[in-house]
């Protein structure tokens, strides 16, 4: 009787707790839940709508309308024969190429001098962020005027240096507009890579410096034996995260030339931009934009199991 | 002995002057921005340029800047903005990633799997259905509606910041608050949010900074009215032609907020760039 007595509420007891524990973990979901609802309609949601649009011919009639025709892949079929489209994604990966290649070769330079210990280390190379951290449309102004043909002190340090003879109208020329604006990309880039880098270099343990220098290997041995083997894999990630970056640049390029001269700066995000806003081809700008996700998309696997693999290792 | 300490120091001080040298170099240009806004008419177009803006002129200031009422209105708006997506941001980032860091969801990793790919995406791909849904629901050229799609690019970082912040609370202390009798949501405002305040401070210091020099969604999404400072910026310049200290005048009155959160927040943000390695 007292055993049955003890044992009963013990199950009621054990009941209840199962009970309050189970709820606890639900009402953990409601923490989570106004950020997926979120995520849900305003990232999700987004991608997917886009994946129909770019199934159907929405135009501006048709966007008015909403009766748009379903016209299956044909705007992705006349978007890869598009010599604009094809000249868009080349100069993307010209300009994301260069522009990572400056700024993660000055960047590394920058975060192994930073790397030392001298007085006023810290908030010097905090001032640097500056650049980094502007709004974009103020960057782009403050270039389209260091670049000016006329007045631009950029024209003037090259020709009083005897670099230059004739004015150069960077902006205003399409051979040389791409390479303008990589310029201002690259000096918006160069402190992050610079932060990320060095964050990498001070990960790596003195002793091992150390113990090399016992070993008599001079400055560029150990720069070549430990430095460079250890911030391998630090580095592929920075790259990865910059080029992705990189590549979906628009506001910048749009202030400083809006994609011209003739189109010589229309990248990728420049080309559907103006397919969906100055054009409101809507069905065309989703179609690149979906195109554009697929490749950035890749990528981002890349880095994520590139992530996985360096937090196990 | 004296003489090797000597020349150590030099050395020491020396590496100092050649960083501060660089970093005046590399700096240049914004230095170019606030002297040409501080140049008349006149000695903008100067051949050789003048490195300094000598005499000071404040005419751009007081005609562009403190005379023109539409500038007003759009650091209204941009205010408006800014502040809203800190306030979304926070809303939804810090019981977001407290969930996540604290409660063993099931489903977390795929979760923080699509906040990191939330990160990478192009503006520009969701500026469209943003449009199509936004012209649909009334939500186009309202500031609510930029705020919105401003936390696309605040809210995915945010919880990749917070989150580490969150693991770190010693599980012990949220324990005893609750054998004192204090309820989940308790815990988290009295005990929690108290200890990740540094990560709170990167996360608002970031939100502000992207959300008032954002630029795609205020030029796609708010086409006619509640425009930001960036687009009335980008609207400047087709208007202002070769009025270059007019342009830089109103070009350095958008940069000194960000200028001022950087000053006085320095050391959340550096810290918080390095541990989540992010950026809209």
């Amino acid at each position: 009787m007292a055993l049955r007595e003890t044992f009963g509420s013990n199950l009621a007891a054990a009941e209840r707790l199962s009970w309050t524990v189970r709820l606890r973990r639900y009402s953990g979901y409601l923490f989570v839940t106004p950020m997926l609802l979120y995520t849900i309609v305003m990232m999700a949601y987004p991608i997917l709508s886009n994946l129909q649009t770019s199934l159907y011919d929405v135009d501006v009639a048709t966007f008015r309308s909403g009766d748009a025709p379903f016209i299956g892949l044909e705007n992705y079929r006349e978007l890869l024969n598009n010599p604009a489209f094809t000249k868009a994604a080349a100069l993307s990966l010209v300009f994301t190429s260069s522009s990572i290649f400056l700024q993660f070769s000055v960047g590394f330079a920058l975060a192994l001098f930073f790397n030392q210990k001298f007085p006023g280390n810290g908030i010097l190379r905090a001032m640097l962020l500056l650049a980094w951290l502007l709004p974009a449309v103020v960057v782009g102004n403050i270039f389209r005027w260091m670049l000016d043909g006329d007045y631009g002190p950029l024209n003037y340090f090259l020709q009083s240096l005897g670099l230059l003879q004739e004015k150069q109208y960077w902006l205003l020329n399409p051979n040389t507009a791409l390479l303008g604006v990589i310029l201002a990309n690259a000096w918006v880039g160069i402190p992050f890579n610079m932060l990320l880098l060095l964050a990498g270099l001070q990960n790596i343990s003195p002793t091992l410096y150390e113990a090399a220098s016992i070993d008599g290997a001079n400055g560029w041995k150990r720069f070549r034996s430990i430095t460079l083997p250890l911030m391998r894999p630090v580095a592929l990630g920075i790259l990865l995260l910059t080029f992705i970056y990189t590549f979906k640049v628009f506001d910048l390029i749009y202030v400083m030339t809006k994609g011209g001269p003739v189109d010589s700066t229309t990248v990728l995000p420049i080309y559907t931009f103006k397919l969906t806003f100055d054009f409101f081809r809507f069905g065309d700008g989703a179609a690149a934009a979906t195109v554009l996700l697929l490749g950035l998309l890749c990528l981002a696997i890349g880095y994520s199991r590139l992530i996985r693999a360096e937090e196990t290792a | 002995m004296m003489t090797q300490r000597r020349s150590f120091l030099r050395h020491r001080y020396s590496k100092t002057l050649i960083a501060a040298l660089f970093v005046l170099v590399y700096l240049f240009p914004v230095y170019w921005m606030v002297a040409t806004s501080l140049k008349s008419s006149g000695d903008i177009f100067a051949t050789p340029p003048k490195l300094f803006p000598i005499p000071l002129n404040f005419t751009a200031y007081d005609t562009q800047v403190l005379h023109n009422p539409l500038l007003g209105s759009v650091f209204v708006n941009s205010i408006i903005i800014s502040l809203g997506t800190l306030a979304l941001t926070l809303l939804l980032a810090v019981p977001g990633a407290y969930g996540l860091a604290r409660l063993k969801l099931r489903g977390s990793g795929l979760i923080l799997l699509f906040m990191l790919i939330g990160q990478l995406l192009p503006s520009i791909v969701i500026a469209g259905p943003l449009f199509i849904l936004f012209s649909r629901i009334g939500l186009l050229n309202s500031h609510f509606g930029l705020i919105l799609a401003d936390t696309t690019f605040t809210l995915p970082f945010s919880v990749i910041i917070l989150r580490p912040f969150f693991l770190a609370v010693p599980s012990e202390l949220e324990a005893a608050a609750k054998v004192d009798g204090c309820t989940q949501f308790g815990v988290l405002w009295r005990i929690v949010i108290p200890y990740v305040r540094p990560g709170l401070i990167t996360v608002a210091a970031f939100a502000l900074l992207i959300a008032w020099g954002e630029f795609v969604f205020a030029l796609s999404l708010n086409p006619r009215t509640n425009q930001p400072v960036t687009v009335a910026l980008n609207k400047f310049i087709g208007q202002y032609g070769t009025q270059w200290n007019n342009l830089m005048a109103v070009s350095t009155v958008v940069a000194l907020p960000i200028v001022l959160i950087f000053a006085s927040l320095q050391r959340f943000i550096v810290g918080g760039l390095t541990s989540g390695a992010v950026k809209e």
